[in-house]
């Protein structure tokens, strides 16, 4: 049976000004797996997240988002047709309470369905009980563990088909990152799609199903779990010579 | 006795800084811009009203909507001219010089239409009542009123509404708003006819108060509320509106003491010391550790 690819990237050439950032890439992601894009710093990993998402228009390149040309369309239309970026760095409004980021991160459907955005929060704090607790709590004051939690509960707020997620073990104690990987394993068996950019190659090889690799705005590598640990480019690429 | 008049005085007339400085306030709050040209949308506003007015010779009740109505759309036309097309980090500065520099345009403009020095304002008529000794003007009781009303709905429209919500979202970071898949622009574009409706409530109000309108009406509008907001808090609602009734309270008092001189000197030297001592004013955020968290975006 031919697995459903509900992402795919041919050709995507991103600059900003006069720098390229992308310079072709195409790769593709399955239906209901968790794809990895990994790279080191620079390599274009955030430019090619923010190019999907529509906050960055691309030179040149397609972008086929469950059977539709997406390419250069608005970040809004995006989110209607389900598509959501968890960003770097979590990016939740600090001075909006728990609630409220959910609510904002709901904002497409807000309009339409105010009842059943009120039983998705509901099923947001089972999911993370830590957001139940702060649900009254300025976001600004939480940890960084539970601004990472929250970040990705705000995304999942407009259903997306689709998460896009941006180095979600930036900057948090290694415990916690084995949390929130926990968290995306969760998400990604219960059938969401997730195309993952990480730094974090180790813990990305643990739970990701296919891994692209990309340096200097270019895919150098793309293939199962398998293909990727038996071949020697990621050490050489990514980790360092002195890692193998 | 005296002392308590000339409170009472002053806070009344510090009501319609309040209202102005919300304006001000809210433009700020939503964009992190300040629009110099805000007292002169306003005048030109007005002007257009009273043009309107003296042609089609209309009472006082429709006078009002068309006020609102102008105030709000050339708010509006600043906001597309001056906000929109600057609406990234690095036109902070462009915006604020290309909002100076409609000010000129719109002052032209509404001494045009207002070639005298003074025009006649069409006045509510409200009369002045005593109590226990001390005398209360009707109309700026009818001001602090609405200002206080219109305060209260503004408060809990951003903070209890959704539309409040995504204010407030676009607010703490428009980039991150726009990946919840919010229309930044629309909403920047709500924000300045909001404004433009709480100005244009604030200008029937005061010149009504005073029956009539001068070509520097703009001017001092855009001083007032600037004032008032960077004296009750950058982007604080309720700092601007007891902001505006504080500078209100202080120049009444000054200018009775030392004369009504004293009335500009007091306003600039309350914010100059307010910008010393507390740059974010009394009741706003830090303003050096806003800015520093804002630095966290995308």
């Amino acid at each position: 049976m031919a697995e459903k690819k509900i992402l795919e990237v041919e050709g995507l050439e991103t600059s900003y000004d006069m720098i390229k950032a992308l310079k072709g890439v195409s790769l593709s992601a399955l239906s209901g797996k968790l794809t990895c894009i990994l790279g080191p710093n620079g390599a274009g990993k955030s430019t090619l997240l923010f190019t999907l998402a529509g906050i960055l228009n691309s030179d040149r390149g397609k972008v086929i988002f469950d059977g539709e040309d997406i390419t250069n369309q608005k970040t809004s239309d995006l989110v209607e047709k389900g598509l959501a970026l968890v960003p770097e760095n979590r990016l939740i409004f600090p001075h909006l309470t728990v609630k409220e980021n959910l609510l904002a991160g709901a904002y497409s459907r807000l309009a339409k369905e105010r009842e059943k955005v009120e039983q998705d929060i509901s099923a947001m704090y089972a999911r993370f009980p830590v957001l139940k607790e702060r649900s009254s709590q300025l976001g600004g004051t939480m940890s960084g563990g539970e601004q990472q939690m929250l970040s990705v509960a705000r995304a999942l707020m407009s259903k997306p088909k689709l998460l896009l997620m941006d180095e979600p073990s930036v900057g948090l104690a290694p415990m916690i990152v084995n949390e929130i990987f926990a968290i995306i394993k969760q998400l990604n068996a219960e059938g969401i799609s997730i195309v993952l950019v990480e730094q974090n190659a180790s813990k990305a090889l643990e739970i990701g199903d296919y891994f692209y690799l990309l340096d200097q705005g270019k895919q150098i590598f793309g293939g199962s779990r398998e293909a990727i640990l038996k071949e020697n480019i990621i050490k050489k690429a990514y980790l360092g010579e002195s890692a193998g | 006795m005296e002392y308590i008049q000339i409170s009472i005085d002053g806070i009344l007339y510090g009501s319609s800084y309040s209202l102005i400085a919300l304006g001000f306030s809210l433009v700020f709050g939503v964009m992190r811009r300040i629009n110099l040209a805000y007292g002169s949308s306003l005048l030109l506003g007005v002007a257009i009203a009273l043009w309107v007015e003296n042609k089609l010779n209309i009472s006082i009740i429709f006078f009002i909507p068309i006020v609102l109505f102008f105030c709000s759309l050339s708010n509006l036309y600043v906001e597309r001219f001056c906000f929109a097309p600057h609406n990234t980090k690095a036109g902070v500065v462009v915006s604020m010089i290309s909002s100076f520099a409609i000010w000129m345009q719109l002052d032209e403009i509404s001494a045009q239409l207002l070639p005298d020095r003074t025009h006649s304002f069409p006045s509510l008529e409200i009369s002045t009542f005593e109590f226990g000794g001390i005398f209360f003007r009707g109309d700026q009781i009818l001001n602090i009123f609405v200002a206080f009303i219109i305060s209260a709905i503004l408060f809990l429209v951003v903070y209890k509404t959704r539309y409040g919500i995504v204010l407030r979202a676009v607010s703490n970071s428009a980039d991150t708003a726009k990946l919840m898949g919010c229309n930044t622009n629309l909403v920047n574009s709500l924000t300045f006819i909001v404004a433009g409706v709480l100005g244009g409530i604030a200008a029937f109000l005061v010149l009504s108060t005073e029956s009539q309108v001068t070509p520097l009406f703009g001017f001092w509008c855009t001083v007032k509320g600037l004032v008032a907001m960077m004296i009750g808090g950058l982007g604080s609602l309720t700092g601007a509106f007891w902001g505006g009734l504080l500078l209100g309270l202080l120049e009444a008092h000054f200018s009775y003491q030392f004369g009504p001189v004293f009335r500009e000197i007091t306003t600039f030297s309350i914010l100059l010391i307010v910008l010393i001592i507390r740059p974010g004013g009394l009741m706003g955020v830090n303003i050096y550790k806003d800015l520093k968290s804002r630095d966290e975006r995308i």
